[in-house]
């Protein structure tokens, strides 16, 4: 979800490089409430010093290549004030499973003191916390935890032009729960206010139950 | 600098033809040399001399002449043997890159003549012939030589034996031309043919380009083959090696020979082995052997990975091809195609490639004007196999801007050249990212994507039905665009194709467009593909196209709560015909078909009592139900369907729900739920947890 453009904002958005596959290594985990088509709603608060606020948001999972620790989206901030319309961005997400990518970013202006700040922000990552320190998490078996670590970054604004007022500069953390689906998340931009919290919930779409729409490309 | 021939005047075709009518030999004889002359490389003229019935005339008198020359004990006199020699090379000629000719040659029955002439006693004559059957054996349309039988090997491995070097070069061709089964690359390899072959790489010019290319057939796909081949010795590479190494070992010849291991461990895996001598090879001056020397180690690496993995050598392998691209003849159009094989389904070498500029090199090829069919083929292909795997890949490609020139491939009168922009279309679609941003959903690629549809060849529909399998993920809301452009009613025309490849694609694609579609692109495609027509591909004879339907189906009932009710038109017979065809289905389509009854299930009462009937039926005929022997199954991607299924009809808060727990626990269905708990897979884990935990919403339901 894109943020404010604070007067000290300089750097537009880079490029992650989700494709840089490797190969050879072992099955990442599976959960079919994060898989393609999926929706989540909730919000994402960009409280500053003066003032409470938080925005709603929704997500939808357009892409996933699990294979390569790969998933993308799109967000949509919906009650931003200086927009007309709900503002829809598309990101780029990168899934923390030791071989494809670790928990330390290695860019995006995240050092690894940066990662670990937010990272212990989620409960479910404290038992990872002393062996991420010695190699980023690269050793750990995450296959059968409950939880999936990631990081989310805007690529592109879908519907508004880079003018709009905002910034995408900065990435999310986020947990995603295997067990309900919920998403909690915190945004980081150096030059954004810290730690903005993002929480979101697997959404059934006015169903009784889950639904899974799928497509394969050729 | 050219001048007018003013001493032999130039006879028109219908002139020569009649004076090969002509008594007197050396008339013949004149007549057949100038026929030779204006046809060499001349396709023009040969196509006027074909149409006026030369071949016939000139076999005529080969086969007279060959008669003759049989039935004299002593050598033919010159004229006979000089008009043998001429018409063979005649023959040879209309043959020579020309399939029209082959044609004719053989028609003639020419063929067995030419054959026999490779026993002759004039050594002219047997090299005329054989230089004229290997331009036989150039064509596809040659006839297969079947050397597995004993007297035909011994035949061939005469061929290859011979002094003359046209004669070893037909023994090559008759390889790369026959040699097409497992058995048959045994069948030469145990007759000792790969030793001899390996000598003919230090013959001429033209037997190392017939060796290396006879030698891709017999590794090809055969590392068994492969294994035997790099086993074996050259023994100069190995001596020149070793004598360069160290010359103060003792005997080092004698520990190395017939030791294959030692030979790797001494010199590397490559050098001193036959194998140097193809990579030697690649070295040649003439583009052609360097060619046809990086196409058989392709093939050797393609079938047996445990060689050439040396970083070096693929590299190698990728600078040279792109290298010989900039050939402007038939060597630069091969190039791509060997590339393709070298590259296709390696991310590696796609890495590798691409930090060589591969992408540039080929797009800087599309962007040259009038480009010969096959190179355009083969540049597209090679296209299509570096962006099949990697995004920096397509990135690049499309930065290029040579989108353009691919959507106009796709109009070329060759089918070849149509297919293969297909190709690499659906590659380069499959960007995520650029799929996502709506970019490929344009009337300038998808008019001509659609009118493919109708092409005449079936690899040319199901290639463009690959591509609108990828364009039609669109996250935008322009799937519009395609309905608007007929897509639609064109893909469910082709839904009922009687080439099930073709109905299993078209249903691919429709999947896709159905993928978080909106309820009027949904109705739409609904009205247009049936509930009754989608019931009979459910039902469908071939796997692949059930899976895909229900597929469609499962999306088609996703999203928005009331599109569920699709499944219950004309009568709920497209939800029985899932019912029936999910009692005995491979996994693959026992999933999708889950998923289908699972999106039915997370609607309302009416929807989640259809969907328990449907796990019922079975049970109350005496089998056991489909749902059970999908959650005891071993791909975990069908268990996790299964259990969604039941977490729906179990979904709390839902008035029946309490009463479908007891008869799904009835059924049995609940105790084996209970029996997953510990389930090796998470996902199987979490799902069945909520199915005990919504159950025990309802105190002792389980129990």
């Amino acid at each position: 979800m894109p943020v404010r453009v604070e007067e000290t904002t300089s750097s537009s958005s880079s490029s992650s490089s989700a494709s840089s596959q490797l190969s050879g290594h072992t099955s990442p985990p599976v959960c079919t409430l994060l898989t393609v088509g999926q929706a989540f709603s909730g919000t994402q608060n960009v409280s500053s010093l003066q003032k409470d606020e938080a925005w709603r948001v929704n997500v939808r999972i357009q892409g996933c290549d699990l294979d390569h620790g790969y998933l993308c989206g799109t967000m949509e901030a919906l009650n931003v004030p200086m927009a007309d319309t709900p503002v829809v961005t598309f990101w780029e997400g990168e899934i923390v499973d030791g071989k494809n990518y670790t928990f330390y970013t290695g860019k995006w202006e995240a050092l690894s003191e940066d990662d670990i700040r937010h990272w212990t922000k989620f409960p479910s990552f404290q038992p990872f916390l002393e062996q991420v320190k010695v190699d980023g998490g690269k050793s750990l078996d995450l296959i059968n935890y409950p939880y999936i670590f990631m990081r989310w970054k805007e690529q592109y604004f879908v519907n508004v032009g880079t003018d709009c007022g905002l910034t995408i500069a900065g990435f999310y953390y986020v947990c995603f729960s295997c067990t309900d689906g919920s998403i909690n998340g915190f945004y980081y931009d150096p030059n954004s206010s810290p730690f903005q919290k993002l929480e979101l919930k697997s959404t059934n779409e006015g169903r009784s139950g889950f639904s899974f729409s799928f497509y394969e490309l050729q | 600098m050219p001048t007018a021939n003013t001493i032999f005047p130039i006879h028109g075709p219908v002139d020569l033809l009649t004076r090969l009518d002509s008594p007197d030999p050396e008339t013949k004889l004149k007549a057949l040399r100038e026929i030779k002359n204006q046809i060499i490389g001349n396709r023009t003229k040969k196509l006027s001399f074909l149409k006026l019935g030369a071949v016939p005339a000139v076999a005529s008198i080969l086969s007279s002449y060959a008669t003759q020359s049989d039935s004299q004990l002593v050598d033919a006199d010159v004229s006979t043997s000089s008009i043998i020699v001429q018409s063979a090379a005649v023959l040879g000629s209309f043959a020579c890159g020309f399939d029209a000719g082959v044609r004719a040659v053989l028609d003639a029955g020419v063929f067995p003549h030419l054959i026999r002439l490779l026993s002759n006693l004039d050594e002219k004559v047997v090299d005329a012939s054989a230089r004229s059957l290997r331009m036989i054996y150039q064509s596809r349309l040659a006839p297969k030589y079947e050397f597995v039988q004993e007297k035909n090997m011994e035949f061939l491995i005469s061929l290859i034996n011979s002094e003359c070097e046209n004669v070893t070069g037909l023994g090559a061709s008759i390889i790369t031309h026959s040699c097409q089964t497992s058995t048959e690359q045994r069948a030469l390899c145990d007759a000792g043919i790969l030793k001899k072959l390996i000598s003919l790489l230090e013959g001429s010019l033209s037997q190392k380009n017939a060796t290396l290319e006879s030698l891709a057939a017999v590794f090809k796909k055969n590392p068994e083959v492969i294994s035997k081949f790099v086993g074996l010795e050259n023994e100069r590479a190995v001596e020149s090696s070793l004598s360069q190494r160290d010359s103060s070992l003792e005997s080092p010849g004698t520990v190395i020979k017939n030791n294959t291991e030692s030979v790797f461990k001494f010199v590397g895996p490559e050098s001193g082995s036959a194998l140097s001598s193809i990579i030697e090879l690649t070295k040649d001056r003439y583009a052609r052997t360097r060619l046809l020397a990086c196409m058989c180690l392709v093939v050797i690496r393609n079938a047996s990975p445990n060689y050439l993995q040396d970083m070096g050598i693929k590299a190698k392998l990728v600078y040279l091809l792109l290298e010989l691209l900039d050939d402007p003849g038939q060597v630069g159009d091969e190039a791509s195609f060997v590339f393709s094989s070298l590259v296709a389904g390696k991310k590696d070498l796609q890495q590798l490639a691409f930090e060589n500029n591969a992408i540039n090199k080929f797009c800087n090829q599309l962007q040259k004007s009038q480009l010969h069919p096959k190179r355009l083929q083969g540049v597209l292909l090679a296209l299509a196999d570096l962006c099949s795997k990697l995004e920096s890949c397509r990135l690049t490609f499309l930065s290029l801007k040579v989108l353009n020139q691919v959507i106009d491939a796709l109009t070329h009168d060759c089918a070849d050249v149509r297919t293969s922009a297909c190709i690499c279309l659906r590659s380069v679609t499959r960007s995520i990212k650029n799929l996502c941003a709506g970019y490929f959903m344009n009337e300038m690629l998808v008019i001509p994507i659609i009118r493919l549809l109708d092409d005449p060849s079936v690899s040319v529909q199901v290639a463009a039905l690959g591509v609108i399998s990828n364009i039609v993920v669109d996250f935008t809301t322009r799937k519009s665009t395609f309905i608007q452009c007929g897509g639609v009613k064109q893909l469910v025309q082709l839904t009922k194709s009687m080439h099930s490849t073709v109905r299993f694609n078209a249903l691919w694609a429709l999947k896709n467009m159905m993928f978080l579609a909106d309820d009027r692109c949904k109705e739409g495609i609904f009205l247009e593909l049936t509930g009754s027509l989608l019931a009979s591909l459910i039902s469908d004879p071939e796997p692949c196209v059930q899976e895909q339907a229900l597929a469609l189906v499962r999306n088609l009932v996703d999203g928005c709560i009331k599109s569920i009710e699709y499944v219950f038109a004309e009568d709920g017979t497209l939800l029985d015909a899932v019912g029936r065809q999910l009692h005995n289905v491979s996994d693959e389509v026992g999933i999708q078909g889950m998923y289908l009854l699972g999106n039915v299930a997370s609607g309302n009462e009416l929807h989640k009592e259809a969907v328990l009937q449907q796990l019922l039926a079975q049970a109350d005929n005496g089998a056991q139900s489909f749902v059970i022997k999908f959650l005891q199954s071993s791909d975990s991607r069908l268990r996790t369907a299964a259990v969604w299924v039941i977490v729906n009809l179990t979904f709390p808060s839902c008035p029946g729900a309490f009463g479908r727990l007891v008869q799904l626990k009835n059924a049995g269905i609940i105790s084996q739920i209970r029996n997953m708990v510990n389930d090796s897979c998470l996902d199987v884990k979490l799902r069945v947890r909520t199915v005990i935990t919504q159950s025990m919403t309802f105190g002792d339901g389980l129990t």
